[in-house]
């Protein structure tokens, strides 16, 4: 591998990791594009390479979450459960899944993010984002069980955190704290993508040069955008998360049309 | 005679209240071994791919970092399993005992398939 694709992955890992722990999104969604369009990776080994750089991000930034006490540790590890399985069963399905449905799936899910991206600018508005979470007492656990095993499956099949299914439904059916569902989807982002990984790793899917670099890179910049994050405005990050991801959607969808997925 | 100075008693800072659900020592032993898995895997890549140009095999340091990357969530869940345990919390031992299970039902599968 040339010194200048090397560079250049240590560089996305960088950006992704770094706006990702700004702006609180996991940066999966945004990884396996662009190895799929621009780095000429198979599919498969997109998402395998995409699900180490998404341990590297919960790992380096839900450590100082943990220390800050927002997380809920004992929320988290039960909802793993559900996690833990989907993504099992997911990864173990992924290869005999056609890779047209799995690129649309993925695309709609990207689209999907943006969106919630964008409603979560809106709202950032008129938020103080520093109270401490109150307190609160967790409901609904099968509603959260439930999107759990979703969010999984999509981890074992995509690639990605899920954080965009999880966040709103702890926080609107199980009565969690926005912070602190947040912090805790992040916290179990880890043990779900490192469950899919096993298998991806097994199957030979996760492609060691090309993702050494990216997850320096990741580790790099979530650990200086979790620092940074109390400081900065997260309005910018995301208006420009958003543009990147609708840019990657619509590169997505023409390269699905042109059948160039495989 | 000297009067010993009245030093008023310092009353004692009030702690600040937890939020309701949080575990201190939990949340301590939990980031302090992702802390670790965090660093030493960074620290492993890194070397790998500096050394890469120049040692022979260097690439292997850096595939461990990202071995020691896909072992810290497990490691993660054993750590808080046995604080639960120390800490007399069955349901949540068991909760942790459950998803390493399925991890390492994962492992078994994935080297399988």
């Amino acid at each position: 591998m040339s010194l200048g694709i090397l560079l250049a992955l240590v560089a996305i890992g960088f950006f992704t990791g770094g706006f990702g722990a700004i702006a609180g999104v996991g940066g999966g969604v945004i990884i396996t594009p662009l190895l799929l369009l621009y780095f000429g990776l198979p599919l498969q080994q997109a998402i395998g390479v995409t699900l180490v750089s998404v341990i590297a991000t919960s790992t380096a930034t839900s450590s100082l979450f943990v220390e800050r006490h927002v997380t809920d540790i004992r929320l988290g590890m039960t909802l793993e459960i559900a996690t833990t399985m989907g993504a099992m069963i997911a990864a173990l399905l992924a290869p005999h899944v056609d890779r047209r449905t799995l690129a649309i799936l993925f695309t709609s899910f990207l689209l999907f993010t943006a969106g919630s991206l964008v409603k979560k600018a809106w709202e950032l508005r008129r938020q103080k984002s520093h109270e401490a979470p109150g307190e609160y007492t967790v409901r609904n656990y099968p509603v959260g069980l439930g999107a759990s095993l979703i969010a999984g499956g999509m981890s074992g099949l995509l690639g990605i955190g899920g954080g965009p299914i999880k966040v709103p439904v702890m926080y609107l059916f199980m009565k969690v704290p926005l912070r602190v569902a947040s912090a805790t989807s992040n916290f179990m982002i880890g043990v779900t993508a490192a469950t899919s990984a096993i298998i991806y790793w097994g199957r030979g899917d996760v492609n060691v040069p090309v993702a050494t670099p990216l997850v320096a890179g990741v580790f790099a910049g979530s650990l200086l955008g979790a620092r940074l994050a109390p400081k900065v405005r997260p309005a910018y990050v995301l208006g420009l998360l958003v543009v990147l991801l609708g840019w990657l959607g619509v590169q997505m969808f023409y390269r699905i049309m042109t059948g160039g997925v495989h | 005679m000297n009067p010993t100075p009245q030093t008023p008693p310092t009353p004692p800072t009030p702690p600040i209240p937890p939020p309701h659900r949080t575990d201190p020592a939990a949340d301590r032993v939990v980031a302090l071994t992702l802390k670790i898995g965090a660093y030493t895997a960074f620290l492993l890549i890194v070397s790998g791919l500096v050394l890469q140009p120049f040692v022979p095999g260097a690439g292997k340091i850096a595939a461990a970092g990202l071995l020691v990357l896909l072992a810290t969530p497990v490691v993660r869940i054993m750590v808080a399993g046995a604080q639960f345990v120390h800490e007399r919390d069955w349901k949540y031992a068991l909760v942790s005992l459950v998803v390493l299970g399925i991890m390492v039902l994962a492992y078994a599968l994935g080297i399988k398939v």
